[in-house]
């Protein structure tokens, strides 16, 4: 990347990462807890920031916690669930404003910091186990917020096709687990599962702000200082090769008012390939952006979609294209993407194309460096995809790309699956299981 | 501080250690720059006094009244992103910039953001929005886009809800109307409803532009003077909005509407009436006030949130909300809930509690900093400035008088908005439920 990022790591061996950047108001802390994505373990990594996010030791319920937060200026406390290719993450943010806006010095990256390892590494433990009604409320929470993907027919459609095309995979397991599982967690064992990976499992401490390195490392050696006994990571490396023998067709029926077409795409690229740069730009003249192929020929050709694009899970090595269409275009949509998807392995792509993509890649690579989370997220999926790019190598990467590098993606890359929600109006020209 | 520096006038914001340059430039617009060294992106916003609700106007010294068809502003956003050459997101993509714009009750912006090419970048931004160009062929395909748009949003539970709260709560108001209109009223836009509507809102007296990033103010005025100037602009009179009665009541208590959802959407609205009356500095006051009240009430860090919370009656998405607009406004106040019924009670009766009992002033001056810190963390955003400090001025008010109206808001100030904001009388209920 990035201009300085200083790592270092703890003596209980948590990696610290130091962004320095003056231009900021604020102070970005994230940690990231590392876990396999695993269908058994899925809905216990997913209940876990929930429960810790509800009180520490220290502020052992939520009223105490944020009132301490919002003297702290509002600084804004969130947990969240990743899925970055098989690795499940659990993270815990903080955001604060800068102590030089509102007159204070480094006194607010000390308590900010004690806050979010007390969440993190000394949450309320009573009776061998997390506090009962928490886990029993979060639970149910969970469970509400699996059943809830629903509500967004969008995303719904997406995590279908994922669901059905990596079925048997460990990538097919929904972040937030099953509901099912819920069931069997109590407050002990969900415990005893958190004692283990937070002594043991890979964790990454990522700070960004306008601050110096020496005074960032006392802070965060002071505050994550709790016990570890740190294992070498052996999260099993995501599978990215696939062949693919037959297209899989899903179709599912619902009062909706507006199709979901969903369609995934096994590129068999992995993040460090050497053909990620090449990868990056055929996505984008397919489809991540308003000048490319989708776009140009499924909206403002034929009028078809409102919304369609492509865009990649880069650590499995998926593409996923997506579009909200009338039920009964659902045939001519799917041949214009196909045709589109032909022209780029035939190499029908004109250069103001190719150029219109790498600028519009290389902007939005300058620009990941003006917002914190951007720039950790950029180095945390370098650490993971096992290859730290800089920004710059990616930019010479991307720039170096021509129609053979595009050709050779091509060559990998198969359509999987293809899933449709179908409304249930009056009769349809025939779904997708019948195509 | 301010002071005058060539053509423009230079605030300091002493808060959050920024500068903010604007100047005039004929025929009569505002265009602002900010200054952030440091940042790669350079982020450009040009907007007009034109949103959704802005459907029947006259024009001053004539008696015509010109009324269009609901989602006017909205389409024409989309139609001006295509010319005789095409759509003109490719153009900012061979210059390395992305653009975007879109639509609200009140304007309609259009942006970009770029690393390189700025100057050709802000004159592509300029020059598309200043040439329109319509055919009844390029109208008739966007009406089957903005079609699926349409019903894309109408299977969207939360974007419903709210707009099923809107109806509840205005008789007339077309705030009441989705921004996007509905197939049937976009069926009726013709090329020449869209010309004559361009040429009255999209005159530079009716529009501001905003400019964020490591850039020379002089530079930028001098380009925007320039193209402007080419122009040949003859003066537009003042803009007459024209909007229907709208008695202060709610239309009605409830509105309630099924769809595949995985458990009932609950929105609570208080009309507030009182918005028509207020000026600029008199809205943002009111919605900082209303903010802190919010908070105090319903905030995550308050008794009602964790009752209902540990009760499993809501999530942590549950969020109560202000706005102040010229012509309308109004509190929501709502999220996903098991039981809507029993949610309903228990947040009528916390609004009563408070009223009864009052609030400290610990609670109050708490609430204040978090706003405080919540307000300054957002100024890491271009996109956030740019777009909140258009969204201000055309409420004739500046983001940046944020800070100094908050420290000088009183407890009791807050206190008496229980009464008279948030009065039973007002309120509107909408509701999702699943479909069976």
């Amino acid at each position: 990347m990035l201009q300085e990022i200083y790592s270092e790591t703890l003596p209980n061996g948590i990696r610290l990462n130091f962004i320095p950047a003056a231009k900021f108001k604020t102070i970005s802390l994230g940690l990231f807890l590392h876990q396999e994505l695993r269908a058994d373990l899925a809905a216990a990594t997913a209940l876990l920031p929930a429960v810790l996010e509800r009180g520490s030791r220290r502020y052992p319920d939520n009223l105490t916690l944020r009132r301490e937060l919002e003297r702290l200026y509002g600084a804004e406390l969130s947990t969240d669930i990743h899925k970055k290719g098989e690795r499940h993450l659990v993270s815990c943010s903080m955001e604060m404003v800068h102590g030089k806006y509102v007159g204070e010095n480094d006194g607010l990256l000390r308590k900010g910091m004690a806050i979010l390892a007390g969440v993190v590494g000394d949450p309320l433990v009573e009776n061998g186990g997390f506090k009962k009604d928490y886990v029993a409320q979060e639970k149910d929470q969970l469970g509400k917020e699996i059943r809830s993907l629903i509500n967004d027919k969008a995303l719904y459609a997406l995590e279908q096709c994922v669901a059905a095309m990596c079925a048997g995979e460990r990538y097919g397991v929904f972040k937030l687990g099953r509901i099912e599982d819920l069931e069997r967690i109590d407050p002990v064992s969900l415990w005893g599962y958190y004692r283990e990976l937070i002594a043991a499992g890979p964790m990454d401490l990522y700070v960004v702000g306008e601050l110096e390195r020496g005074q960032v490392l006392e802070a965060a050696r002071e505050a994550f200082a709790f016990d570890r006994r740190p294992r070498p990571d052996g999260i099993p490396e995501t599978v990215v090769y696939h062949d693919v023998t037959e297209v899989k067709m899903r179709e599912e029926k619902m009062p909706v008012g507006q199709a979901k077409l969903a369609l995934g795409y096994r590129t068999n690229i992995a993040y460090r390939d050497p053909l990620s740069p090449a990868l990056l730009v055929y996505n984008g003249v397919l489809g991540a952006f308003a000048h490319s192929k989708l776009f140009l020929n499924v909206r403002e050709k034929a009028g078809l979609a409102y919304y369609i694009y492509s865009r990649l899970e880069r650590h499995k090595g998926l593409m996923l294209v997506a579009a909200g269409i009338e039920g009964g275009n659902y045939r001519k949509t799917l041949a214009i993407i196909e045709k589109q998807v032909e022209a780029m392995a035939k190499g029908e792509i004109s250069d103001l194309e190719m150029e219109n993509t790498r600028r519009t890649l290389v902007n939005h690579l300058r620009t990941l460096e003006d917002n914190p989370y951007q720039m950790i997220n950029f180095h945390l999926d370098g650490a993971i995809g096992g290859k730290s790019y800089t920004t710059g190598e990616i930019i010479r990467g991307i720039e170096n790309v021509g129609l053979e590098e595009i050709r050779a993606v091509a060559g990998r890359i198969a359509l999987d699956t293809v899933y449709l929600l179908q409304g249930e109006g009056p009769a349809e020209e025939g779904g997708a299981a019948a195509s | 501080m301010t002071m005058t520096l060539n053509d423009w006038t230079v605030t300091e914001i002493e808060v959050l250690q920024e500068k903010l340059y604007r100047r005039s430039v004929a025929p009569g617009m505002d265009i602002y720059v900010l200054p952030k060294a440091g940042y790669q992106k350079k982020y450009a916003a040009f907007s007009t006094r034109f949103g959704s609700i802005d459907n029947k106007f006259q024009l001053d010294g004539s008696d015509e009244t010109i009324a269009v068809p609901e989602g006017m502003a909205h389409f024409l956003e989309h139609k001006l992103f295509e010319d005789e050459r095409g759509n003109v997101s490719d153009r900012f993509a061979a210059l390395g910039a992305s653009s975007n714009a879109f639509t609200t009750f009140t304007h309609t912006t259009y942006l970009f953001s770029t690393t390189a090419n700025f100057d050709e970048s802000l004159a592509l931004l300029l020059d598309f929005v200043q040439e329109p160009y319509f055919t009844a062929e390029t109208v008739s395909k966007e009406q089957g886009i903005i079609g699926q748009e349409i019903r894309m949003y109408d299977d969207h539970p939360q974007w419903r809800v709210f707009f099923n709260l809107l109806e509840a709560l205005y008789h007339a108001h077309p705030v009441r109307c989705d921004i996007a209109g509905t197939v049937e009223s976009i069926a009726r836009i013709t090329p020449e409803l869209l010309y004559r509507c361009y040429h009255k809102f999209y005159h530079p007296s009716n529009m501001a532009l905003f400019v964020v990033g490591d850039l020379a103010p002089d530079r930028v005025g001098r380009q925007v003077e320039e193209n402007l100037g080419r122009r040949n602009y003859r003066p537009l009179g003042r803009i007459k909005r024209l909007s229907p009665p709208e008695p202060e009541t709610v239309a009605r208590r409830r509105i309630t509407q099924e769809l595949v959802v995985s458990e009932p959407i609950f929105n609570l609205g208080f009309k507030d009436p009182a918005v028509i009356n207020l000026d600029g500095d008199g809205l943002l006051r009111r919605e900082i006030a209303m903010e802190l009240l919010l908070e105090i009430v319903f905030g995550n860090s308050e008794p009602l949130f964790n009752d209902l919370y540990r009760d499993g009656l809501i999530d942590d998405h549950f969020d109560a909300g202000y706005t102040a607009e010229k012509s309308y406004g109004y509190t929501l106040i709502g999220g996903e809930t098991r039981d809507p019924e029993q949610l309903y009670k228990r947040v009528m009766a916390g609004i009563a509690k408070v009223k009864k009992e009052g609030f400290t002033t610990e609670q109050f001056e708490r609430h204040r900093r978090n706003q405080l810190g919540g307000y300054m963390r957002r100024f890491n955003s271009l996109e956030f400035i740019a777009n909140n400090f258009l969204s201000y001025l055309f409420r004739d008010t500046e983001l940046f008088r944020y800070p100094a109206i908050l420290q000088r808001i009183g407890k009791e100030e807050v206190a008496a908005l229980l009464d008279e904001n948030l009065s039973p009388e007002r309120h509107a209920v909408s509701i999702i439920l699943p479909k069976k």
